[in-house]
């Protein structure tokens, strides 16, 4: 029931009444918002609101005379329903919206320092009785890791801070130092996105392999990036290679984002994978053992076996 | 459709279509089976957004004629009594935590909160796309049955629950094909979902969703291998890692160079070597003897092997 449901184009009827239904109560609640500020709260243009509101205008009951009109009007540059005839309560949530309510709150109780006892939980709890019997019927778990409210720390006090952080591609520690712009989880990780100083660039580093995170003393204003959608770690200028998997190594493989997969006839899969790093290959063939063969490029097809004799080195 | 909702929201007594159409004037068609249409077509994109008509049999003069009316109280959403704090919260959460649907933002709209328009220092990635959380939701809130196709076998499927962990959803239910209960990851899932009816089932009460999807430790530990627990010197580089993952009660010994000796559930050895092997030369497997020599056995195998 999104405000904007269709991507492009004019938005139906039902789509619109529907957006009404949303935003007439909330807009009774507040009485008086300004126009952009709303438009930019329910993803519309101002054009689209200001026509959304006039349609609003125009409606009520029979005999349609003003004080029987929907009483919403634009005030200069300022939305305002101060009469609340009709519609002033929400509609009830539906079950996608209480799911989201649910996931959402599940994730934010399980993130390392969260109050459990707040205010976050009391509103929960309140929502509980909508759930039919009271089901928890999502759940999120985050996983917890080491020097995480210090990142989110550093991010909300603008500190530079000096890090050793392990990269398992070369398998060594470097020592950087780094201006965080944002924490967030992906895939099961956190990582902190950071101005680095010895790249000079924006770089995002796994918070996991940072082993020490130490302040500097040094500070700036802080600059807060968001991390909307999902970091593209790959690419496009990626090596890719073709793998053919076995049942017994699926799970395993299926854990990464693929590029294509193929189904063979004696139950294999023919996997696309972009390729991070050669290490990173070889530790993927080194754990599936004999249930995944490199088909392509030729190069990488003696990976594994390079791979075990290096870790044997270690039983010797 | 919104004239509709609101006369008969305001009316406190059931309307005829003919009482409807003569309120509205001009609203609805001329012709009696267009007018018809027309209603029927508001009805269901009303009940579409959850707005049910009912349909009431009259008596006395008008034995027998149907009305229709909207009971307020079968959509609105009541007073839940929330606080600007609590509001507030669950605000800085859905702002924190992105679920990716727009459902969420819909949510706190009714709720008569907000979306962040600002970028937030912290965000966590659980993202279903619109409809895929609809069609869910419908089946776990619901209860409702869900069809669909998974590894080449159409599944019945009674959801149970939906679990976000590691980057991945898993749907959670009894799986009538298997006779058994049954985890399904959702990316996994082929083509469209079918829903079946509300209420097609209950939910055991001892189901507890945490417990249905195995952890990464828990699988190590499921299994019928002969030793239970293998000793693995880890690197000190990657020692802080695996001391999160089992907790402090795994390690058994620190050594001066960082590196830490801990006690790892291996009795599931295929889960125990792709876990081990994930560290490549910077874990060693310290005994029990018939473990490390598994180890030693499909390293041999993969270095002269292939």
């Amino acid at each position: 029931m999104a405000m904007r449901k269709s991507r492009r184009g004019p938005r139906g009827a039902a789509e619109r009444v529907e957006g009404l239904l949303v935003m007439l109560p909330w807009l009774i609640s507040r009485k008086r918002v300004k126009l952009s500020d709303m438009a930019k709260q329910f993803k519309l243009s101002e054009k689209e609101l200001m026509n959304d509101l006039m349609m609003a205008a125009m409606c009520g009951v029979p005999p349609y005379t003003p004080d029987a009109l929907i009483d919403v009007f634009v005030d200069e540059d300022e939305v305002v329903a101060e009469v609340p005839l009709m519609f002033s309560r929400p509609l009830q949530l539906n079950s996608a919206e209480l799911f989201a309510l649910q996931a959402m709150g599940s994730a934010a109780l399980s993130m390392p320092g969260a109050d459990k006892k707040g205010p976050l939980a009391s509103a929960l709890k309140k929502l509980k009785p909508l759930l039919p019997k009271g089901d928890a019927v999502v759940e999120v778990d985050v996983r917890a890791v080491k020097f995480l409210p210090e990142a989110q720390h550093a991010v909300a006090n603008g500190q530079f801070v000096a890090i050793d952080y392990f990269s398992p591609i070369s398998g060594t520690h470097s020592s950087r130092t780094i201006f965080p712009r944002a924490v967030f989880e992906q895939m099961g990780h956190w990582y902190v996105r950071a101005d680095d100083d010895q790249s000079g660039e924006i770089r995002n580093f796994r918070i996991d392999r940072i082993k020490q995170f130490t302040p500097t003393g040094k500070t700036s204003d802080p600059i807060i990036e968001g991390v909307e959608a999902e970091v593209d770690f790959f690419g496009t200028d990626m090596e890719t290679a073709t793998l053919l998997v076995r049942p017994a190594a699926m799970r395993l493989v299926e854990t990464y984002p693929y590029i294509s997969r193929e189904p063979q006839s004696d139950g294999s899969v023919k996997i696309e994978l972009a390729v991070g790093s050669q290490q990173w290959l070889g530790r993927l063939l080194l754990r599936g053992g004999d249930a995944i063969d490199v088909l392509e490029p030729a190069k990488w097809v003696d990976l594994g076996k390079h791979t075990a004799q290096t870790v044997l080195k270690r039983y010797s | 459709m919104i004239n509709l909702l609101a006369l008969l929201v305001q009316r406190t007594k059931p309307l005829t279509l003919k009482q409807i159409r003569q309120e509205l004037a001009g609203q609805y068609p001329e012709s009696d089976t267009a007018a018809r249409a027309a209603f029927e077509r508001d009805k269901g994109d009303l009940r579409a957004l959850g707005i049910p008509i009912e349909l009431i049999t009259l008596g006395g003069d008008q034995a027998g004629e149907g009305a229709y009316r909207v009971d307020r109280k079968s959509f609105e959403l009541g007073d839940l009594g929330l606080t600007e704090e609590e509001r507030s919260a669950l605000q800085f959460a859905m702002a924190t935590v992105r679920v990716g649907a727009s459902h969420g933002d819909e949510a706190l709209w009714k709720l008569g909160g907000e979306r962040a328009l600002n970028a937030q220092s912290t965000s966590l990635n659980i993202q279903l796309d619109d409809e895929l959380m609809a069609t869910l939701a419908d089946g776990v809130v619901e209860h409702r049955t869900l069809k669909f196709s998974y590894k080449g076998e159409m599944r019945s499927v009674d959801p149970y629950g939906l679990l976000a962990r590691a980057g991945f959803w898993y749907l959670v239910g009894f799986d009538q094909l298997r006779a058994d209960r049954r985890t399904f990851r959702v990316d996994r899932i082929e083509g469209d979902i079918s829903v079946g009816d509300r209420g097609s089932f209950s939910r055991p009460k001892d189901f507890d969703l945490q417990k249905a999807v195995p952890t990464e430790a828990e699988l190590l530990a499921e299994g019928h291998g002969d030793d239970a627990v293998a000793t693995v010197l880890v690197d000190a580089s990657l020692a802080g890692g695996v001391r999160t993952q089992f907790g402090k009660q795994a390690v058994m010994k620190e050594h001066a160079d960082g590196s830490v000796e801990f006690a790892i559930p291996c009795a599931n050895l295929t889960a125990f070597r792709v876990w081990l092997f994930a560290m490549v030369d910077h874990a060693t497997v310290i005994g029990p003897p018939r473990v490390r020599e598994q180890v030693i056995s499909w390293l041999t195998e993969q270095a002269g092997g292939r």
